[in-house]
């Protein structure tokens, strides 16, 4: 496409295409366009003057070329992308605020003094009737106090300072909104795009099939810990469904045949075939959304603790006007009291913090669930995390299979791969792999598969019973023998490496032995996090005694528990939160989500099950534990910023009240410091937290 | 006294009969329709300059960012020259 560079720096360019603008979707097709290629670092896309802002490293003729190849035509674009955009809700939002603005500032040049002040009047009735309205719930708050200042202004005749009050909590109202569609929309698109493939039953075989080649009337197989990506209708089996996403319900609801199942929802225990009713694409993403927006978690903490902060002022304000007014007898001075409206400072300042702190950690590949549990985090003295796949690499590998039953080493992965391959798991994952790596590939042998969490995996294969798993499973609760002669060959397995147990028909026929190496950022990040102020960083894993113990030394955490149980995770986590400590919870797999539910904020790594990043507060992209300092820090810093504004906000305004009050400056002249110190701080409140620290944090650790 | 006061009901009658007609009447509708579109095509234009003036606002912070960072860069430079040439 043709095009014009408007402004150009080295590593940036700001090009206009020959077109006087884009609809939302030709600038949605431009920018995933551009972010395709490698050598572009960051494009922005601007739909009204059809402008591009492209960040890049390399070649200057490349990036001219790759704009010169462009068609929109020609680009093709999952409609997911569409879907899942939020450019519309962003242009919309962005546009009321600029109308506002503009419409404040520029009315006086556009209407007659009376028609001005007939309008302002109108207005204020509206937050008049706001502000009765709290007096029907018998409590003292801001919107009354809002109310009072915004009447007493217009009976003193001073319209001007009523409007501009008013424009402002306009503003705050509108960036709230603004705050809270963002985070649930940004959650929504993670959420909805990570659903990709789903096992699909053919004839008496089950396929991995791509989500969106699955038609209406298709049946699916959904097992414990996945999402159930399509609306339809249970056709076999029965399962305990967490409805949390839709309902808000936290306690799981039984589904049998027959019964009918959501998109979104997550089956937690047992195994159903659903038959599809509703594909993808209708409206999925649109249904995500609102699910989020209803449930309670997103309605950010911090924003309400700014509001009851706000609230607890009230009173203390109107006391002083009254006072005032009785002292000095002099409307003027009273209503000077109350022109310093602490509210709006707060009510703009604190959504604009949060939304930017969860924009940034976005930036930094962490979503979170919202503001409040950003607070927790930086509150937080307990850190619990889970081994697999969290402290060590989220993908174990298959060192060795030893073979106990005689049988060849590659026919027994082949089996174990065949049953493992239906588990969210991540050591599940390695065997799969391996025989994968191994070129191992296999009819589906076995028949119904049953998982028993922590633990393993029961099934048939020829008629015999086939189990997998822990010692402690294989073993101790299904009694499974080790033949006679290879006593001395199973106590000489190497202890560097976690074992997997398969078994048939009650002999042990072979040990998975599975490296799983620790990360190598993980001492240095739990020696952070110290630093950071978790005073209590604790190991849990299912593994054995002498794993745990070995993997505790080497990362240097302060507890370590081994061998325990899902119930076992939640109930550390409960016991902790009684005893007044606030708990974070990192994990990934089936057997955390109770865990993670039950902490203060739960951090989920998004390798893993999918029910753990539904259920988890927070969600930290890829593969690097790193990125949970970098939260830490990011919460600090917010917390800090909060609290900054708060002092800043309530001490510059009293001092304005003061100087009101001495006569030093007229009701006009502090609504204007007001209003100014309102803007700097709203503004100040969007920058960036981290800023070059990020780097300092990389060299720290 | 009297003869303004018969006038304003006169005007008063004239505007409750034929000046709701007029106002209502469908040419007044096409000016009320021009109006609005005027009105809006303001806001869009309003709209532009304000992206465009972000757009500015934007190329001017990063080009003078790397600016400094240039200075930046440079006065390392001239150190690390000055400590060589020390050495």
């Amino acid at each position: 496409m043709k095009a014009v560079i408007k402004h150009e720096i080295p590593g940036r360019m700001r090009v206009h295409l020959s077109k006087p603008r884009f609809s939302y979707r030709e600038a949605d097709t431009l920018q995933y366009y551009l972010e395709g290629f490698p050598c572009i670092e960051k494009a922005v896309v601007y739909e009204r003057t059809a402008d591009a802002v492209i960040r890049y490293s390399g070649d200057r003729n490349e990036i001219i070329r790759i704009i010169r190849d462009y068609s929109y035509e020609k680009t093709e674009v999952p409609e997911s992308v569409f879907e899942s955009s939020s450019r519309e809700l962003n242009a919309k939002y962005y546009e009321d605020i600029i109308t506002k603005t503009v419409w404040h500032y520029g009315k006086r040049l556009l209407m007659p003094v009376p028609a001005r002040i007939a309008l302002t009047c109108l207005k204020s009735l509206c937050y008049i009737w706001r502000g009765l309205k709290t007096i029907r719930e018998k409590k003292l708050k801001v919107e009354l106090l809002d109310a009072i200042a915004i009447s007493a202004s217009v009976l003193v005749k001073d319209y001007s300072t009523a409007s501009s009050v008013m424009f402002l909590l306009g503003i705050g109202d509108t960036l709230e909104e603004w705050t809270h569609k963002k985070c649930a929309t940004d959650l929504a698109r993670q959420m909805s795009l990570n659903i990709s493939r789903v096992w699909k039953v053919c004839g008496t075989d089950e396929v991995l099939t791509d989500a969106d080649r699955i038609v209406s009337g298709d049946l699916v197989v959904i097992r414990m810990g996945n999402i159930i990506p399509f609306d339809g209708v249970v056709a076999k089996g029965e399962a305990m469904v967490n409805q949390a996403s839709m309902t808000g319900e936290a306690i799981p609801v039984r589904k049998e045949e027959g019964g009918s199942v959501f998109a979104g929802t997550v089956v937690e225990e047992g195994e159903i075939t659903v038959r599809v009713t509703a594909v993808g694409g209708n409206g999925r993403y649109d249904k995500i959304v609102r699910m989020i927006e209803e449930s309670e978690k997103l309605k950010s903490g911090l924003e309400s603790k700014a509001e009851g902060l706000a609230d607890r002022l009230v009173p203390y304000t109107l006391a002083g006007a009254a006072l005032t007014f009785l002292l000095s007898r002099n409307v003027t001075k009273a209503v000077s009291v109350l022109m310093v409206d602490y509210s709006c400072a707060l009510k703009l300042a604190m959504p604009i913090s949060v939304l930017s702190a969860i924009r940034e950690a976005g930036e930094n590949g962490v979503t979170v669930k919202g503001g409040k549990f950003l607070e927790a985090v930086s509150e937080a003295d307990v850190m619990v995390f889970d081994k697999t796949g969290t402290l060590t690499k989220a993908e174990p590998t298959v060192k060795d299979v030893v073979s106990f039953n005689g049988e060849s080493s590659d026919e027994l992965l082949r089996e174990a791969a065949c049953l493992e391959e239906h588990f969210p798991h991540s050591i599940a994952n390695a065997v799969v792999k391996a025989a994968a790596d191994k070129g191992l590939t296999h009819e589906e042998l076995h028949t119904k598969v049953e998982y028993v969490v922590a633990h393993g995996i029961s099934s048939e294969i020829n008629g015999k019973i086939a189990l997998i798993g822990s010692y402690h499973f294989v073993f101790e609760d299904e009694g499974v023998s080790i033949p006679d002669d290879k006593q001395e060959q199973f106590d000489s397995l190497p202890d560097e490496y976690s074992h997997l147990y398969y078994a048939k028909d009650g002999r042990l026929a072979a040990v998975i032995l599975i490296e799983d190496p620790l990360r190598e950022d993980a001492g240095c990040v739990v020696n952070a996090l110290r630093k950071q102020g978790i005073s209590h960083i604790v190991m849990m894993t299912g593994d054995s005694e002498r794993t745990a113990k070995k993997i505790a030394t080497l990362v240097g955490v302060d507890e370590y528990h081994s061998e325990v149980l899902p119930e076992d995770k939640a109930g550390f986590v409960e016991a902790k939160k009684k005893n007044r400590h606030k708990v974070i919870m990192i994990g990934d797999g089936i057997n955390d989500s109770p865990a993670l539910s039950a902490a203060d904020a739960g951090i989920a790594i998004s390798d893993g099950a999918e029910i753990a990043r539904q259920i988890a507060d927070i969600t930290i992209g890829g593969d690097e534990l790193q990125k949970i300092v970098t939260l830490k820090a990011l919460s600090d810093k917010l917390m800090k910023r909060i609290r900054f504004n708060y002092r800043t906000i309530v001490g510059f305004n009293s001092g304005l009240i003061v100087l009101g009050l001495l006569g030093v400056l007229s009701p006009s002249a502090s609504a204007l410091f007001h209003n100014a110190s309102t803007i700097v701080l709203g503004l100040n409140s969007t920058t960036k937290l981290l800023k070059k620290d990020c780097e300092e944090n990389r060299k720290h650790v | 006294m009297k003869w303004s006061k018969l006038g304003l009901f006169v005007g008063g009658v004239l505007f409750g009969t034929a000046g709701i007609k007029i106002l209502s009447s469908k040419d007044a509708k096409k000016v009320y329709t021009h109006c609005t579109a005027a009105v809006l095509r303001a806001k869009d234009t309003v709209m532009d300059q304000a992206t465009v003036l972000q757009e500015n606002c934007t190329d001017i912070f990063e080009a003078a960012k790397q600016i400094n960072e240039e200075r930046a860069a440079k006065e390392q430079e001239t150190e690390i020259k000055e400590e060589t040439a020390e050495v």
